[in-house]
C-alpha cells in the first residue's frame, strides 16, 4: 500500500511538474581531465625566439610578434612616439611596396596585419589564409626590416595623432581613464600621454630611432599557429627572418613608480548626466608573490563579475550602475588596483560611499571561505579557457617568456592560486589597499550630483583644455 | 522525482539532406546535425573535438521590434531576468518569495495608478496634491520593505554563481531587435549542467529583484545612449529613417522601462518563449547522440504555444530628405541612412559587397579617398541597421559613419561620400575590385569557423532567421555571384537624395547662451 501511494504521489508531481528533476546546484562534477597542446619553442641563429602550434582543423595561419618597449619607453619630450612608430610600421610602406601596395596585397586576399603599443609591449599580427603565408611573412619582414616611414604618411599620422588629442576628452570614459592614470602615474612615462606639444616634437628621425632601438629579433617572441608542419615554418621564418641582424641593445625597465600625487578627488568636468567614478592607487607588480591573493580577493571584491560584492551591492542589490566591478593590473614595474562605476548623476555620492565601504570591510576583514572558493574553483575549472584558440596559445607562451615568466607559467599560476589561503587574503587586504592614498576620479556634472564632490576629499579640477 | 522517459512523448525528426558546412575548396568540413524536438524547438550540432570545450547558443525570435507602447523595454529587461535563476536557482523558498513578490506588484500598481490621479488632483483638487503625494512615498516604503522581506529568501545571482563556479567562459546574453541570444562557454563535461541550466530557466523563470534590475537597465541606457556621442546619433539617425516600422527605436525609453511591470515581462514572456520560436545551437567536444538524449530531457517537456502576431509593419517610401542635429558635447560626426532591404531581398547580396567595397579595409573607396587621399577624415565606417552579420528580418537601413578631421566641415564630407556613391551607380567596377571583394568574402567565411561560439552564433541565427541554416551556405553563394551591374543598379536606386536620412553632431560648448 506505501508504495503505490508513493507511486502516486510521484505521478502527481510529474503531471505538475514546476522543477527540473535535479537542482543544477546540486550536479557536482569531476575536474576536467586534459593535455593542454604544448607549442614548440626554437630560437634562430639571431636570437629571435619563435612558438609553433600546428593545428590543421582550418586552413588559416597566424603570426604575432612581440616586443619589449612600449609607451612607457616614449621620450619624456615626445610622448606618443612608440605609439606612432608602430602604426607607421603598418602604414609607412614595407620593402619594394609603397604604402598603397602594402594595403592592396594584403587586402586582396584578406589578410591583415595590426601594428600597436601597450604601456609595455610592441604588438604586431598577421593572419591570413595559409595559401598566403608566403605573401603574408614577406610583407612581416619587410615591416620589420625595411619600414618605408613614407615622409607623407608620417605628416599624415602625426596630423591624425593630433587629432585624436582634440577628441581625448568627447568619451567619459577614455577621459576617466586618462585622469585616473595621468594622476597615479604622475611623474611616470605610464602617467604621460601625447600632447599636442609632444607630438609636435616628432620627426622621422626620432621615428627611425624608436624603430631601430625596439624591433630587433633579440628583442622579439614570434607566436605562429595554423595549417602548417613545423619543417615548414622553420623554413619560413629563416627565409624571411633568418638574416635579420641583431640589435643587440639593452631594453631597461621603466623606472620604479612612486607615489607622487595627492590622495583625494581629482574632478573632470563634463556635462553628461551620468556621474564615472575611478577610485585606486598604485598596487604591485607582476612579479610579486602576493599578486595570487591579491587576484583571489579582487575577484570577490568586484573582478568577478556578479559573483562579487561590488556588483551584488551596488547593482543587484541598489540598481545604482550597469557597470561596476574592481581590477588589480599587475604590470612590469608597478600596476594599480581600482574600482569603477557609472551611476546617474544624482547618486554618485551614494554610489561613491559604497564602493569605498565595501573596500574597506574587505580590508579590514577580508574576504569570506564562500568568496575564495569561488575564484577559486572558478579559475580551475576555467583554466581550460586559456588553451582554445591555437593563436590563444602561442601568444600566451610568448607574452610570458617576454615578461620573463617560465614557459609552464599559466599552470604555475594555477598552483599559487589554489595555494592561496584566507589568511593570505587577510593579509594582502590589510596589506595593499589603502583608502588613506585613493584617487578618486569623477567625470561629470557637480550641479547634478547629490553629494559635492569635496564628501570624498580635498579636490583637484583636473585641467580640461586640450594642451 | 526522476523522470521515467515513458512519460515523455518525443519524436525525433533528424535533417535529410547531407548536412556538412564548409567547402571542399576550403578544405574544411563540418557536418551539422540537425533535430527538432516535437514542441517544435529546433537543435543543431557541430561536433569538435580540438579543445575539450563546448560553447552552447540559444536564440529566441523575439527583440525590440515586438514592443509596442506600453511595453516598450520589455525584450531586453527580460534578458535581464532571465540572469535571475528559476523557481529552484537562486532561492531558498520560491513559494514564500512568491506570494512577497504578488504583494509587490499589487503596491507597484497602487503605485502607478496614484501617479496617474496626481495629475487631475493637481488641477482639480490643489489644497489634497501634497497628501496625495506623501501617499506615493508611502507606498514606494512599503514597496522597499516587501523587497527587503523577499530578499530573505534570494540567494543573490546564484544563476551567476554557479556557471561561474563552473568555469564559464564567455558567459552572456544580448537584447537585438530581431532576436535575444543567451549564450556560454563550459568545460566539456558540464554539458549536462548547460542544459539543466538553460532549460529551469526558461520554462520556470522567476522574475524576482525585478524593481531595482529595472533602474539597472535604466542605468544602463544613460551609460550606452545618453552619455556615449555615436549611440545618441545612432538613436537620432534612426528615429528620423523610420516612422512606420517598429525598427525606429534605437533603444527603450527611460520613460517606458521605468513604468514596466512584472506582469508585462510575464505576459512577454509567455507569448514569444515558446519552442518554436527558439533555436539552439550546441559547437564543441560533444556527442550529437548525448546532446540529443538531454535536449529530449531538459527541453521535450517546455510547453509549445499559439504563434504570436507577426509583424506587419511595413515601412513608407521616404519621400524625401530627412536631417537632424544632435548638440552634445563632442566633435563633429555625420551619419548618414539610406533605407534598404531584407535578409531574403536578391538585392540583399548586392548591399553586402557595396559595403564592403566602400569601407571594408585599407583599400576600400570611402577609407582610401576620404581618410587616405583627401585626409578630410580622421576615419569613416560603414554598416547596417539593425546590422545582423547575415541580414535584418526586415528591411532596415545602411549607413555610413564619418569622423572628420579638424577644421573640415560636415557638409564637404557629405559632399565626398556623395560622390563616391555616385561612382558607384555612374560606373561599374573592376574584375580586380570584385575579385578582392569576394577573396575577402571567403577568407571571412573560413575565419568564421574559428571560435566554436562564433560558429554557434551563426548557425542558430541562420536558422532562426531563414528558417534552415543551409542559408549560411546560401550566403556566401549569393555574395559571390554579385555582378558588375548589379551593384550599380542597386546603388542607382537606393542612394537617392530622396531615401536619404542625414544626422549630424554639433559640438555643445559649454557655457554656450543659446
Amino acid at each position: 500500500m506505501k508504495k503505490l501511494t508513493l507511486i502516486f504521489a510521484a505521478l502527481a508531481l510529474l503531471l505538475n511538474s514546476t522543477v527540473n528533476a535535479v537542482n543544477p546546484r546540486d550536479m557536482k562534477f569531476p575536474p576536467l581531465k586534459f593535455e593542454p597542446a604544448e607549442p614548440v619553442r626554437f630560437t634562430t641563429d639571431n636570437g629571435m625566439v619563435v612558438y609553433f602550434l600546428e593545428n590543421k582543423e582550418l586552413p588559416v595561419f597566424t603570426a604575432g610578434m612581440l616586443f619589449k618597449g612600449g609607451t612607457a619607453y616614449d621620450p619624456a619630450d615626445k610622448s606618443g612616439l612608440t605609439e606612432l612608430t608602430a602604426r607607421l610600421l603598418r602604414t609607412g610602406g614595407a620593402g619594394k611596396r609603397t604604402p598603397d601596395q602594402v594595403d592592396q596585397d594584403l587586402d586582396f586576399v584578406g589578410a591583415n596585419i595590426t601594428s600597436g603599443a601597450t604601456f609595455d609591449y610592441l604588438i604586431l599580427d598577421l593572419r591570413g589564409l595559409k595559401k598566403d603565408v608566403n605573401l603574408g611573412l614577406e610583407i612581416l619582414s619587410d615591416m620589420m626590416r625595411r619600414p618605408g616611414f613614407d615622409t607623407a604618411k608620417i605628416v599624415m599620422e602625426l596630423s591624425n595623432k593630433k587629432d585624436e588629442i582634440l577628441r581625448q576628452n568627447d568619451d567619459p570614459s577614455q577621459l576617466t581613464r586618462r585622469v585616473f592614470y595621468q594622476t597615479v602615474y604622475a611623474g611616470h612615462p605610464y602617467g604621460q600621454f601625447p600632447t599636442m606639444a609632444s607630438i609636435g616634437n616628432i620627426n622621422r628621425e626620432a621615428i627611425l630611432e624608436q624603430y631601430r632601438n625596439y624591433y630587433n629579433p633579440d628583442n622579439c617572441i614570434m607566436a605562429i599557429s595554423g595549417d602548417m608542419t613545423l619543417d615548414e615554418v622553420k623554413s619560413l621564418v629563416k627565409k624571411y627572418f633568418g638574416d635579420w641582424p641583431k640589435g643587440n641593445r639593452v631594453i631597461p625597465l621603466p623606472p620604479q613608480a612612486v607615489m607622487q600625487y595627492k590622495p583625494g578627488v581629482y574632478y573632470a568636468e563634463k556635462d553628461i548626466n551620468q556621474a564615472q567614478v575611478r577610485m585606486g592607487h598604485l598596487c604591485m607588480n607582476d612579479k610579486n608573490p602576493d599578486r595570487y591573493a591579491m587576484d583571489i580577493l579582487n575577484f570577490a571584491l568586484g573582478g568577478g563579475g556578479f559573483t562579487s560584492r561590488l556588483t551584488g551591492e551596488v547593482r543587484t542589490t541598489a540598481g545604482l550602475a550597469y557597470s561596476v566591478a574592481s581590477y588589480a593590473v599587475h604590470r612590469p614595474d608597478m600596476g594599480t588596483f581600482f574600482a569603477f562605476c557609472m551611476t546617474k548623476a544624482e547618486a554618485m555620492g551614494q554610489a561613491t560611499q559604497m564602493m569605498l565601504d565595501i573596500i574597506k570591510k574587505v580590508k579590514d576583514s577580508g574576504i569570506t571561505q564562500e568568496e575564495m572558493d569561488m575564484a577559486k574553483e572558478s579559475m580551475m575549472n576555467g583554466f581550460v579557457f586559456n588553451y582554445v584558440t591555437p593563436d590563444q596559445i602561442v601568444n600566451a607562451k610568448a607574452y610570458h617568456e617576454l615578461s620573463g615568466f617560465p614557459p609552464d607559467q599559466l599552470k604555475k599560476d594555477l598552483e599559487s592560486y589554489k595555494a592561496v589561503t584566507l589568511d593570505d587574503c587577510r593579509r594582502v587586504a590589510a596589506k595593499y589597499l589603502d583608502l588613506q592614498k585613493m584617487a578618486i576620479v569623477i567625470t561629470g556634472n557637480k550641479a547634478l550630483f547629490d553629494k559635492p564632490p569635496d564628501t570624498f576629499g580635498p579636490v583637484t579640477n583636473f585641467p580640461m583644455e586640450i594642451k | 522525482m526522476k523522470k521515467p522517459l515513458l512519460f515523455v512523448t518525443l519524436i525525433l525528426m533528424i535533417g535529410l539532406a547531407l548536412p556538412v558546412i564548409g567547402m571542399a575548396q576550403d578544405s574544411m568540413q563540418f557536418p551539422v546535425n540537425e533535430f527538432t524536438l516535437a514542441n517544435g524547438m529546433t537543435f543543431l550540432v557541430v561536433e569538435r573535438h580540438t579543445s575539450p570545450v563546448f560553447s552552447g547558443f540559444i536564440t529566441v525570435a523575439v527583440g525590440s521590434a515586438y514592443e509596442k507602447t506600453g511595453n516598450i523595454g520589455s525584450a531586453h529587461l527580460l534578458e535581464h531576468m532571465m540572469f535571475k535563476g528559476s523557481q529552484t536557482v537562486g532561492t531558498t523558498d520560491y513559494p514564500a518569495e512568491s506570494a512577497l513578490m504578488v504583494k509587490e506588484d499589487s503596491v507597484w500598481a497602487k503605485i502607478d495608478e496614484a501617479r496617474r490621479q496626481a495629475r487631475y488632483i493637481k488641477i482639480n483638487h490643489p489644497e489634497n496634491l501634497d497628501l496625495h503625494l506623501k501617499y506615493i512615498d508611502s507606498l514606494k516604503v512599503v514597496l522597499d520593505s516587501l523587497s527587503a522581506q523577499s530578499s530573505r529568501y534570494v540567494l543573490q545571482n546564484e544563476f551567476d554563481r554557479i556557471y561561474t563556479r563552473n568555469g564559464a567562459g564567455e558567459f552572456n546574453a544580448n537584447t537585438g531587435y530581431d532576436r535575444t541570444q543567451y549564450y556560454v562557454s563550459l568545460p566539456a563535461n558540464r554539458l549536462e549542467l548547460w542544459f539543466n541550466m538553460e532549460s529551469d530557466r526558461m520554462k520556470y523563470p522567476a522574475f524576482r529583484e525585478f524593481f531595482p534590475e529595472r533602474d539597472v537597465v535604466s542605468e544602463e541606457r544613460r551609460g550606452s545612449v545618453e552619455n556615449s556621442a555615436d549611440s545618441k546619433m545612432m538613436e537620432q539617425l534612426i528615429g528620423a529613417s523610420f516612422i512606420a516600422h517598429p525598427y525606429r527605436l534605437f533603444w527603450e525609453w527611460q520613460s517606458e522601462v521605468l513604468n514596466l511591470s512584472r506582469n508585462d515581462l510575464a505576459d512577454f514572456f509567455k507569448t514569444y518563449y515558446i519552442p518554436g520560436r527558439i533555436t539552439v545551437a550546441v559547437v564543441g567536444d560533444v556527442k550529437t547522440e548525448e546532446v540529443k538524449m538531454l535536449a529530449e530531457k531538459y527541453f521535450g517537456d517546455m510547453p509549445g504555444g499559439p504563434e504570436p502576431e507577426p509583424i506587419y509593419a511595413v515601412e513608407p517610401d521616404q519621400p524625401g530628405e530627412r536631417r537632424v542635429e544632435v548638440v552634445f558635447e563632442s566633435s563633429p560626426t555625420v551619419f548618414i541612412a539610406y533605407h534598404m532591404t531584407a535578409f531574403d531581398s536578391p538585392e540583399q547580396p548586392a548591399f553586402q559587397v557595396i559595403n564592403r567595397l566602400l569601407a571594408d579595409g585599407r583599400t576600400s573607396r570611402l577609407y582610401k579617398t576620404l581618410v587616405l587621399e583627401k585626409q578630410i577624415c580622421l576615419d569613416i565606417s560603414a554598416g547596417y541597421f539593425p546590422g545582423a552579420e547575415l541580414g535584418d528580418n526586415f528591411p532596415g537601413i545602411f549607413t555610413i559613419y564619418a569622423y572628420p578631421k579638424e577644421g573640415i566641415s560636415t557638409a564637404d564630407v557629405e559632399k565626398e561620400i556623395y560622390a563616391e556613391l555616385n561612382k558607384l551607380a555612374a560606373a561599374p567596377v573592376d574584375d580586380k575590385e570584385l575579385t578582392k571583394i569576394k577573396n575577402r568574402i571567403d577568407a571571412e567565411f573560413v575565419w568564421g569557423f574559428y571560435s566554436n561560439l562564433g560558429l554557434a552564433d551563426k548557425l542558430a541565427v541562420a536558422q532562426n532567421m531563414a528558417q534552415d541554416w543551409h542559408y549560411l551556405l546560401k550566403f556566401r553563394s549569393n555574395l559571390k555571384a554579385v555582378t558588375a551591374n548589379d551593384i550599380m543598379s542597386t546603388a542607382k536606386k537606393y542612394f537617392t537624395k530622396e531615401n536619404r536620412t542625414v544626422a549630424t553632431l554639433i559640438p555643445k560648448q559649454t557655457g554656450d547662451a543659446q
